[in-house]
């Protein structure tokens, strides 16, 4: 006879996970939303390459990086997110959070169980979109691209982190929030509309604080080239991770399901 | 009828942490001044109750009553604002496998509807570490083999009830709770789910199960528990809370109503004459007040003794304190 406690909990999430359509939909969007962001994202840089009037050209671009398959994970991340969210906000919209607290009752373990199968599910995931965007943009980029096994290798290992990390980050904020509609809007205002923002803002302060975001993070993550190393960007995302499930299990323990 | 797997016997609770009285009964289910309040609405008002095991206790109150919300606390999914309630002498979210001790179902919709009902049994019994032959099993149980695999979503308010009640039996508890059972299903199943609770109580579980149906409860409840607007009112054997309503009257027809009703009064006897000729008579029983007649020489035209009803007792209860009443 299985255990229950950590054990089940785990065990309960993952059976949960793959018995409802919405997973596998949704995880199978993703792949062609992939391919077809790095096939634009490839069809641009050739474009600015082989435009006379530009002076700024992007040149010859790794395939696996920034400029195309890890530039795309900006845009294809709100799906695999949506998916992760949906884990906890599908619950609240059902009515069957109630019955996962019944079996599952410690709120910490609920959704350290959430948070760990997410984390399971959506690394490989990365992988294999990273993957995906690499193999759509290089037929594109041609002679503008530059394909080497090693940063391959490692953008989409990192691709998997960034993924993985964010989807339990989004589980804390589903777990404060409780509505898809909600969690998905602050975690695009968060991940997208407020780093741009700041960005484009003349003030240092401003820019700096955009460095300290998790989307921020994530880039530097892939590209190696932000203002701290990549273990200081891997700590940020699990900074931000962290108080996200902290967040979470404080609105669990504190309000009734 | 054996709902309990082969070894397993309930009469032993497993976590026997429950107290146990003088005469050898043990309660499971503990409430000590349970309250809880929204804004300045109290939902419960200060519960102290116990439960007994081998019983099927019937918990009753109008609508709003707090008979949810004290469930919903006794599975921790409510946070009371004072006071506690125990399973077992454990708060529910202290428990390792709660499903083992407790099976509750609280509402059939606390279900994913893009799940099948199988999918969902199987999720809720790796949860807890109960075998998957478990799953198979309890689904016989509640007669659900033939939609298992289809989605939650299409079944009907009787079949969820019934994938309900057998997410409540998965884990072979001690403990049973069950929130308005009967609702939507048919004739068949009603006498289905009664003879269940019966079976379970006598297996020595201890099955506690709201109700707003009276007649439901009379024949399915050993003992009542009734609240109103969060409050005790009554928790009492079903014979006792009948008995206690003052619906027990005799009724007299007779020409000499005046005449008697005086002499019924000066034993004791309450009184109160509906039209001229008739008498209604509670605190004395029908073969004194025929005594009592014929010492004086009235006639009587009619006598006979009026039984109240669980319904009638009930309603006499909870009068005072029905919260979204159409005025009676």
């Amino acid at each position: 006879m299985r255990s229950g406690g950590r054990t089940g909990a785990l065990a309960a999430e993952w059976t949960k996970l793959w018995s409802i359509r919405s997973t596998w939909w949704g995880l199978a969007c993703s792949v062609p939303v992939m391919a077809l962001m790095s096939l634009i994202m490839a069809q641009d840089i050739v474009t600015d390459n082989t435009d006379p009037a530009l002076a700024d050209r992007p040149g010859v671009v790794s395939v696996s990086g920034t400029g195309t398959a890890g530039g795309s994970v900006d845009m294809v991340q709100f799906v695999i997110l949506a998916l992760a969210a949906l884990m906890i906000t599908g619950e609240y919209a059902t009515g069957s959070i109630r019955a996962t607290l019944q079996w599952v009752p410690p709120r910490a373990r609920m959704l350290s169980a959430k948070a760990a199968v997410a984390v399971a599910v959506m690394f490989p995931v990365g992988v294999v979109l990273a993957l995906v965007g690499t193999a759509s943009a290089y037929p594109v980029l041609g002679k503008w691209g530059r394909l080497d096994a090693g940063d391959v290798v490692h953008d989409a290992l990192m691709t998997g982190v960034y993924l993985a990390v964010m989807s339990a980050f989004v589980l804390g904020v589903a777990a404060m929030l409780r509505s898809t509609a909600a969690t998905i809007t602050a975690t695009f205002l968060f991940l997208m509309v407020l780093p741009v923002t700041l960005a484009n803002s003349r003030s240092d302060l401003m820019k700096d604080i955009a460095d300290g975001l998790p989307s921020a993070a994530g880039r530097h993550l892939l590209a190696g080239d932000g203002p701290y190393p990549a273990a200081a960007a891997l700590a940020i995302l699990a900074v931000w991770t962290a108080a996200a499930l902290w967040g979470g299990v404080t609105v669990l323990r504190h309000r009734d399901a | 009828m054996a709902f309990g797997r082969c070894g397993a016997d309930p009469r032993v609770p497993r976590f026997g942490r429950g107290r146990s009285d003088e005469l050898g009964r043990t309660f499971l289910i503990t409430l000590r001044g349970l309250t809880k309040r929204y804004g300045d609405k109290t939902a419960v008002d200060g519960l102290s109750l116990e439960v007994a095991a081998g019983k099927v206790t019937g918990f009753l109150g109008p609508n709003g009553a707090g008979k949810s919300t004290t469930m919903r606390m006794i599975v921790g999914l409510d946070r009371p604002t004072a006071g506690e309630a125990l399973v077992g002498g454990r708060r529910y979210a202290g428990l390792p496998r709660p499903l083992r001790e407790v099976g509750a179902l609280l509402d059939a919709g606390f279900v994913h509807p893009g799940r099948s009902a199988r999918a969902h049994l199987l999720a809720m019994a790796r949860s807890n570490g109960i075998d998957r032959a478990r799953v198979d099993e309890v689904i016989g149980l509640v007669g659900l083999e033939a939609v298992v695999g289809k989605r939650v979503g299409s079944y009907s308010l009787g079949m969820r009830q019934r994938l309900g009640i057998a997410g409540a039996l998965l884990g072979d508890p001690p403990v049973l709770m069950f929130d308005e059972p009967v609702n939507g299903l048919d004739p068949d199943g009603v006498l289905w789910v009664r003879g269940l609770m019966r079976g379970l109580a006598a297996e020595g579980r201890t099955v506690f199960v709201s109700s707003h149906l009276m007649s439901e409860m009379q024949l399915t409840a050993d003992r009542l528990v009734v609240i109103g607007r969060g409050r005790l009112l009554a928790d009492a054997p079903v014979a006792e809370v009948i008995a206690r309503g003052s619906g027990n009257a005799v009724r007299v027809r007779t020409p000499g109503a005046a005449d008697l009703a005086a002499r019924l009064t000066a034993v004791g006897a309450e009184v109160h004459r509906p039209a001229d000729d008739e008498l209604e008579v509670k605190g004395v029983p029908v073969d004194r007040v025929g005594l009592i007649a014929y010492e004086a020489g009235v006639p009587v035209l009619e006598l006979r003794a009026v039984e109240a009803s669980l319904e009638e007792a009930y309603m006499e209860l909870t009068g005072a304190s029905v919260e979204y009443g159409v005025g009676r």
